[in-house]
């Protein structure tokens, strides 16, 4: 099977600390390498408003990591451990690999026809410059 | 009604009236601009819409980012709700994955569901 690629966000109450923020991406990167599977990034958003109140907070603390797996059941386990963990208020995970491959798709497809289209307006350019010399 | 007053008078504005009318049924609307002289259309509708282009298309947008909130923000309603693409412009496509991008902003509270007063 083709690996497929996930989106992992998870919001942790503003007030923790974030050496347990560290531990707990460590641990979950853990069980990430576990099933053979590749933690590509993490990025910590830090504290950022939240759009509505989530048990009664108003602010959280955002980690973004991106997965590289083909193991569907090392979700499961994640999502089990960030709804036990009780720093973490949301999260949500997305794959996304195939909206990826579209995006290639189509980015392919533009830059191919961008490519085709000089060729349509050179012959257009020297015809411009023949009339400059005639002009002159 | 008062189209056919007219219409004796001034035989070219009613000329006008008929092209123009082109899809619709006859007589269905249209009907006072008849009366008056060729020009800019009175009536319910007299002011030119600026054409709205899809601001995606535009920027050659393949992928719609469902974790940029400051992007998807401006196709959403003051309350959180999305904007219709007759409002924005947007094309079918790109209101397609405008729409999952924003539920998934939504879910992850970078957007409102509905926003408090």
């Amino acid at each position: 099977m083709e690996e497929r690629l996930y989106d992992l966000i998870f919001i942790c109450r503003p007030d923790t600390p974030e050496t347990e923020i560290d531990k707990l991406i460590a641990t979950l990167t853990h069980a990430v390498e576990e099933k053979q599977s590749k933690v590509e990034k993490v990025e910590k958003w830090g504290t950022r408003r939240l759009a509505y109140r989530v048990k009664k907070l108003r602010e959280g603390f955002y980690v973004y990591m991106v997965l590289r797996s083909n193991h569907g059941e090392l979700f499961k386990e994640l999502e089990r451990r960030l709804r036990v963990t009780d720093a973490v208020v949301k999260y949500l995970t997305v794959r996304l690999d195939e909206e990826i491959k579209r995006q290639e798709k189509l980015s392919k497809r533009r830059e191919k026809r961008n490519a085709r289209r000089p060729r349509k307006t050179a012959p257009a350019a020297p015809g411009a410059e023949q009339a400059a010399t005639a002009a002159g | 009604m008062a189209d056919e007053t007219h219409a004796p008078q001034q035989h070219a504005p009613s000329h006008h009236s008929s092209s123009h009318s082109g899809g619709r049924p006859p007589g269905a609307g249209g009907g006072p601009a008849g009366s008056r002289p060729p020009g800019p259309r009175r009536g319910k509708r007299n002011y030119v819409r600026k054409k709205k282009v899809c601001r995606f298309c535009v920027d050659k947008v393949d992928l719609i980012d469902y974790k940029k909130p400051e992007i998807l923000q401006s196709f959403v309603q003051e309350r959180g709700k999305i904007l219709p693409r007759r409002m924005t412009g947007t094309c079918a496509r790109h209101q397609r994955w405008l729409t999952i991008a924003i539920k998934r902003a939504q879910n992850i509270a970078l957007l409102p569901f509905a926003s408090e007063l």
